[in-house]
């Protein structure tokens, strides 16, 4: 009995956790930072050249892309609730892959161009923000064709 | 599975978004229903029966 009850609060908070999102207005703000971020990069890159501030903007684009995947839609329905996981999985594979393809690609092409090339790791930046990205777009795309 | 959800909400002359709001979902959401191009779950299947005072099977039915 005892043991029934701590699994049942067990398996309640376990959904809880799956099951959170923010408010849907999290999603302007999410946009919002990630395109400040972004510009932010941007100028660094050209003008400033900073690596505190580019270290800053890029954790700032990537909470930004995070509000918006976890944020509520107006209306989130099971419909919504389904495309939302397609759009998961299909960026969980994505990002893999990329994680995968993209040292072999760099690889290559540094290996055709100066005959002399370095095995580099992806960083976790460039995995983060494609697995977002791809997240986010997909999603819009399902929600669009539903 | 296919459905006759059109002719069920053309009975009772509701839209898509009256239906979708009496039952809590998107516009969107009923669309896709009548276009067989989503499968409800039970929940929302019994919901729409009781809008249209049916059993399930009625509107409901397994492509032969």
């Amino acid at each position: 009995m005892r043991t029934g009850t701590l699994l049942d609060s067990e398996r309640k908070s376990l959904k809880k956790l799956t099951k959170f999102q923010f408010p849907n207005y999290f999603k302007k703000i999410g946009f919002t930072l990630a395109i400040i971020s972004f510009t932010v990069i941007i100028l660094n890159k050209f003008a400033i050249d900073n690596a505190v501030i580019k270290s800053i903007a890029k954790y700032g684009m990537l909470v930004g892309l995070l509000l918006v995947s976890v944020s509520r839609e107006k209306i989130e329905d099971e419909l919504v609730i389904r495309l939302r996981m397609e759009s998961f999985t299909f960026a969980f594979i994505a990002g893999v892959v990329y994680a995968l393809l993209i040292p072999m690609i760099d690889y290559t092409v540094d290996f055709l161009i100066k005959a002399e090339a370095i095995f580099k790791d992806t960083g976790d930046f460039q995995i983060l923000w494609m697995l977002l990205v791809c997240q986010i777009c997909y999603f819009e795309l399902l929600k669009k064709v539903r | 599975m296919r459905n006759r959800l059109k002719i069920e909400r053309a009975i009772l002359d509701i839209t898509q978004d009256e239906l979708a709001k009496k039952i809590g979902v998107s516009r969107q959401t009923i669309n896709s229903i009548e276009k067989n191009r989503y499968v409800p779950s039970t929940e929302l299947a019994l919901k729409l029966s009781k809008i249209f005072n049916k059993p399930v099977n009625d509107f409901f039915y397994l492509d032969e």
